[in-house]
């Protein structure tokens, strides 16, 4: 009786307040995805002495938009955002670059030792020398406290090899072949037959990547010391976390200091202003792009 | 003759396949394989200035730092804390994602499912400085969690100073971050259940629970399976980026993990030796139990991860 809509899974027959039971608790779940956003978001236009004491709850108290007139004019901020879309860039180029070169070679099919490239993949998959080694190596090699310290590792993924060598294999051989019969070498077989039909795996790839440089944190306090070089998230730490408001004010004679604390009120609201900045363009971005987070999360659960 | 050729000389520009696998492999070397090596760090007494990585005119001492980790008051506590804190994550970071698929696959409004979807994901973009940032926020003594209690007359609770508050406060932040993106996966492997299943089901008069329990279910063992056996084989990786940010001195108690003691102890403190010995004491017990789960899984349900 229910034929029209039997090309979806989804059930047909049911109680009405089986179905209101499921899109009350479907709402509430969206309600508690999206409410502390929206909350930091109001708080982040309300008026300092409501923000401060998270006095506000449905919509902006006293709306005040001085909190985005001080972030805005805060150099540090502006350069760990600069720092942050440069580490995603080099990072991104550096992790499509290596995962390609890599899985064209794992997809050529008379590659040689094929056995041992695989065990060099595994290997690392589950062991790793850990943070300590690591870091002790940085140091020796000269690139703590550069901005290699980040771009160098965060430049591969054996990962995204894997994603990208499976996505390669479902690509068909023919294409391979008649590229190389026109007299293509295997450099120019990658770059102009298969990197423009693998579109979908690199949009994959550097979306993943984008997201996961702009969200991390823990490589750039173990290297970076210098704040001239370091990322967004590590200026959000110093901000939401370690509690220091960090506007660029010399704190030097007495009654700079004195303006300094007058000014701690209207401070412990900005923490909610710098949220909404850095999270922004995440946050408007992703709906868009989500059918590639989706097909990602597919090709892996498809390789183990 | 192609087979022959294995011993000879690289055809042509076949050179070319090796010479792309070089970016990669190099970045593999310095920083996946190094490191490995980097270990033997734990045998030794290593001191700034020391030669790094070295066999050689390095200061011996064998299983001393393993031996004074394991008599310490650490070694229990940390074992505990990281254990707990999985198991707690094990029993709702690994249901919420499945129970909610199977939930919001009952809403028949497409495009009010599609929302509710797309806002589950969100957590996943908010990063995790952000995330602590506002959970710092909300269990403030000012916060939004004790303002709804004063509300309903309750008192004040310094939540994020009392050690046992720290296991709710992680697990529910881990499960709101993280339910939405790992629930795709379970949508996706229902939406490609075949519909015909369930128009047969249906005929014969199943109900919805008779049909999510005989149908979309049995579907989805597989993958919940797999989970599940990632899940407990990293039973001691624990969000160490997340407790980094929430814990204190004061919660240690029950929030200090393998990672987080493993930081302070050798980036913070300097004692690299001794805590590059914790961390590969951790990490092959780590393996260890990996291998034992993929076993066991192996023999009982039939799936491995190899």
């Amino acid at each position: 009786m229910n034929f029209a809509g039997t090309h979806r899974n989804s059930i047909r027959e049911g109680s009405r307040i089986a179905d209101g039971a499921i899109y009350a608790a479907a709402l509430l779940i969206a309600f508690v995805t999206l409410y502390p956003m929206y909350y930091v978001l109001i708080l982040s236009l309300s008026a300092p002495e409501y923000a401060s004491t998270m006095q506000v709850y449905w919509l902006p108290k006293g709306f005040y938009l001085g909190g985005y007139q001080k972030i805005f004019g805060d150099i540090r901020l502006w350069t760990s955002y600069r720092n942050t879309i440069f580490y995603a860039l080099c990072e991104t180029v550096g992790m499509l670059f290596t995962c390609s070169t890599f899985a064209y070679a794992l997809s050529y099919k008379k590659l040689r030792c094929r056995k041992l490239v695989n065990a060099f993949l595994l290997i690392p998959m589950y062991f790793s020398g850990g943070v300590i080694p690591l870091f002790l190596q940085m140091m020796r090699m000269g690139l703590y406290n550069t901005v290699w310290a980040l771009i160098l590792p965060g430049a591969y993924s054996i990962w995204n090899i894997i994603l990208m060598k499976a996505y390669f294999g479902t690509i068909s051989e023919a294409l391979r072949e008649s590229a190389r019969i026109d007299g293509a070498n295997h450099f120019q077989t990658l770059l102009y037959v298969i990197l423009p039909v693998a579109k979908p795996i690199i949009a994959v790839i550097a979306l993943y990547t984008i997201v996961g440089v702009w969200n991390s944190w823990f490589n750039a306090a173990l290297y970076l010391a210098d704040q001239n070089i370091q990322p967004l998230q590590l200026y959000l730490r110093r901000v939401l976390v370690t509690s220091e408001i960090d506007l660029v004010v010399d704190l030097t004679t007495a009654e700079e200091i004195r303006a300094a604390q007058a000014n701690l009120l209207s401070d412990s609201q900005l923490k909610y202003t710098v949220i909404i900045v850095a999270s922004l363009p995440m946050l408007l971005a992703y709906p868009f792009f989500q059918k590639y987070f989706v097909k990602g999360v597919m090709l892996g659960s498809l390789k183990e | 003759m192609s087979h022959k050729r294995s011993h000879r000389q690289l055809q042509g520009d076949e050179w070319q396949v090796y010479a792309l696998m070089l970016p990669a492999a190099i970045l593999i070397l310095i920083f996946s394989y190094l490191p490995m090596w980097g270990v033997i760090l734990a045998f030794q007494n290593y001191r700034a200035g020391n030669p790094l990585f070295s066999l050689i005119g390095v200061d011996w001492v064998g299983l001393r730092w393993l031996k004074q980790f394991v008599e310490s008051i650490y070694f229990g506590r940390i074992l505990r804390n990281t254990i707990r804190l999985s198991l707690l994550n094990l029993v709702f970071g690994f249901t919420a994602p499945i129970a909610f698929a199977l939930m919001l696959n009952e809403v028949r409004n497409l495009r009010y499912k599609k929302f509710v979807q797309t806002a589950s994901y969100l957590p996943y973009f908010v990063s995790t400085v952000v995330v602590a940032g506002i959970v710092l926020s909300f269990v403030d003594m000012n916060g939004l969690l004790n303002n709804l209690l004063a509300f309903f007359g309750a008192q004040r609770v310094e939540w994020i100073v009392h050690p046992r508050y720290f296991p709710a406060i992680y697990t529910v932040t881990n499960v709101w971050k993280g339910f939405g993106f790992g629930s795709i996966l379970y949508f996706s492997t229902i939406s490609s259940i075949d519909p015909t299943m369930y128009e047969a089901a249906r005929i014969d008069g199943a109900n919805r629970a008779q049909q999510l329990w005989h149908i979309t279910l049995p579907n989805l063992m597989f993958i919940i399976a797999v989970q599940l056996i990632m899940q407990v084989g990293s039973i001691l990786n624990t969000n160490r980026d997340l407790i980094l940010l929430l814990y204190r001195p004061s919660t240690y108690e029950t929030a200090d993990v393998i990672g987080t003691y493993v930081y302070r102890m050798g980036i913070e403190g300097g004692k690299y030796s001794y805590s590059a010995a914790v961390s590969l004491f951790m990490s092959l017990f780590g393996v260890t139990l990996t291998i034992v789960c993929n076993r066991i899984s192996n023999k009982l349900t039939g799936y491995g991860l190899w």
